[in-house]
């Protein structure tokens, strides 16, 4: 008797934990249904985030050659230039790479050598206050100087920059038609500055195309352009832009998975700093972020306010009243999260190999090693965190940049184009060194 | 957990789906946003020259500052920082009086708000030896 009674313990005890395992599974991967219409606040929160939101390029008083065509194309030459660099090996193409969203598919760049950041992709670049992920440079111009100097990267410095514009022909009349005097006639310091100038006005070309989610958005605008009554506000499904999960997906994006906050606006970034606890690389020390990044970018002789700057005081607003010190510490600027899928690895030394790996970061939101972590853990189910990954898949397309802007162009040297010299075989080369 | 503690999660998190979409909508905080000072003695307001207000967009701010007979004061020194409590963070930017208006109105220059969400703005300011007190808050 006793042992039947034992027996049909332990069945209700094996029949309770499969029910129970069984519900925590359907809990976990089974997706909620979707609600039928969009609120009139959620709208508006998508609209905040399309494409066709987007403002024109904002001006930089810094660079008086911002968006001189001639600049563009003086700027498009040297992006593709491998002159640029101490052996004649790297250009900023060699990690910036066009058919790669302008990234190189790597942890950590490798120019010279290897670097210890990660390559960020460059669409919608000119829109950002700041640069580098530490916001170390506080213009697009002056940004471009830095990695030409960098042993690591170009290796070059600013006199041989200077030497080879004044000693290339075509370099010569570009200049020329763009700054006024000759070459000769500027300092070292001021060819230098002259060259980012030219590079920066290359760069603001460099736009991100509209995305399936845009084009969904607009959708939402189309159908619904004059309603106003919440009754008859834009139902969620009804065309094919979109599929169920990654409807699901910017659900979650735009609410509990908190996304928003520093991903907004049309570019999905705030351009701005924030410690979320990502561990530093393998081998290297916790980045300090911004704390160090903006005492550099006060020091700089190429901020917004020093002598090779074309803006007055009032333009440095930026410069003038951002925030530094502790708060500061471990915060690395937001990226764009626009054609994410295609420029993997992720976080400032790629510690992250996969959108699904972020997620996860970002789910269990765990302590900083420095500074304080300003996420919280999020529990989202494990079909959540796919239906996220799949939005964010979908901010995917082409960029916007007329084609020729994307290829070296046909006026350089074939041999000082990056295509030509830099081999796969070199890059590993030094990558194992 | 058992089965009913899974349904009161998915309540909360239903709940808390509605929470941002309350918050969230383009926020016109074009009057002026007005409070009193700690100790009491100060009136004070201040208002955004960015209309409507938006994230991301650095702008400033005009504050004035009355004494309890409405009369202007023009000689305090004002001190501006704030954040965002429920994320524990402060502001983006380290915002600056740059400038006295006349009237008991100060520029306030360097002001960027990058989050949708609720801003508290933290006025210290000092007027004949007394240091005064007053929050802000809005909604973005």
């Amino acid at each position: 008797m006793a042992l039947m009674r034992q027996k049909r313990l332990t069945t209700l005890t094996l029949v309770a934990s499969l029910v129970a395992a069984l519900t925590y599974l359907a809990w976990q991967q089974l997706p909620m249904p979707l609600p039928a219409r969009w609120s009139p606040q959620e709208v508006a929160i998508l609209q905040s985030l399309a494409l066709h939101n987007l403002p024109p390029v904002p001006p930089d008083p810094g660079n008086a050659v911002a968006d001189d065509p001639d600049a563009a194309q003086l700027g498009h030459h040297l992006f593709f230039d491998t002159r640029l660099s101490a052996d004649g090996s790297v250009a900023c193409a060699s990690c910036h790479q066009p058919q790669h969203h302008f990234t190189d598919q790597r942890p950590v760049g490798v120019g010279l050598a290897v670097v210890d950041r990660n390559t960020m992709g460059l669409a919608g670049i000119a829109y950002s206050p700041w640069f580098f992920w530490d916001g170390r440079k506080d213009s697009l111009w002056s940004q471009a100087l830095e990695p030409l100097e960098n042993p690591l990267e170009h290796g070059s410095h600013r006199s041989e920059v200077a030497t080879l514009i004044r000693s290339d022909a075509d370099y010569r009349q570009r200049y020329r038609s763009v700054f006024g005097p000759e070459p000769d006639q500027h300092s070292d310091d001021r060819v230098f500055a002259n060259v980012g100038k030219a590079l920066s006005a290359y760069q603001r070309k460099l736009m991100p195309g509209a995305t399936p989610f845009d084009h969904y958005v607009a959708s939402l605008d189309t159908n619904n352009d004059t309603d106003t009554d919440t009754d008859i506000s834009p139902a969620l499904t009804g065309n094919n832009l979109l599929n169920d999960d990654e409807l699901a997906g910017l659900r979650l994006f735009i609410s509990n998975a908190q996304c928003l906050n520093c991903h907004n606006g049309p570019l999905f970034t705030n351009n701005s700093f924030h410690n979320t606890a990502v561990l530093s690389a393998p081998g290297l020390l916790p980045a300090l972020g911004r704390a160090d990044g903006l005492r550099r970018a006060q020091a700089d002789p190429f901020n917004c306010l020093g002598e090779f700057s074309d803006a007055g005081t009032n333009d440095c607003q930026e410069l003038r009243f951002a925030r530094g010190g502790d708060d500061m510490i471990g915060a690395q600027r937001t990226p764009s999260l626009r054609d994410v899928s295609q420029t993997a690895p992720y976080m400032h030394a790629g510690q992250m190999s996969g959108l699904a790996e972020v997620i996860e970061h970002y789910n269990n939101a765990e302590l900083a090693m420095l500074g304080h972590n300003e996420a919280k853990p999020l529990n989202l189910r494990a079909v959540e965190k796919r239906q996220l990954e799949s939005f964010l898949r979908s901010l995917t397309a082409p960029l916007a940049t007329a084609e020729h802007w994307l290829a070296p162009p046909a006026t350089l040297p074939h041999s000082a184009q990056p295509a030509a010299i830099q081999s796969d075989a070199t890059l590993e080369q030094r990558v194992t060194q | 957990m058992n089965l009913s503690e899974y349904l009161r999660l998915t309540v909360i998190i239903a709940s808390l789906a509605l929470v941002p979409a309350t918050v969230a909508r383009g926020a016109t905080v074009d009057e002026p946003l007005t409070a009193v000072s700690q100790p009491a003695g100060l009136r004070v307001s201040m208002v955004s020259e960015l209309q409507p207000l938006a994230i991301n967009q650095m702008h400033s701010w005009v504050i004035s500052l009355h004494n309890a007979q409405g009369e202007p004061i023009n000689d305090a020194v004002i001190q501006v920082d704030g954040g965002m409590p429920l994320h524990n963070h402060g502001l983006a930017t380290s915002p600056q009086v740059t400038g006295r208006l006349g009237e008991g109105r100060y520029h306030l220059q360097g002001v960027r708000f990058h989050m949708n969400g609720d801003w508290e703005l933290r006025l210290q300011i000092q007027h004949d030896s007394v240091t005064y007190r007053t929050t802000f808050n809005l909604t973005l």
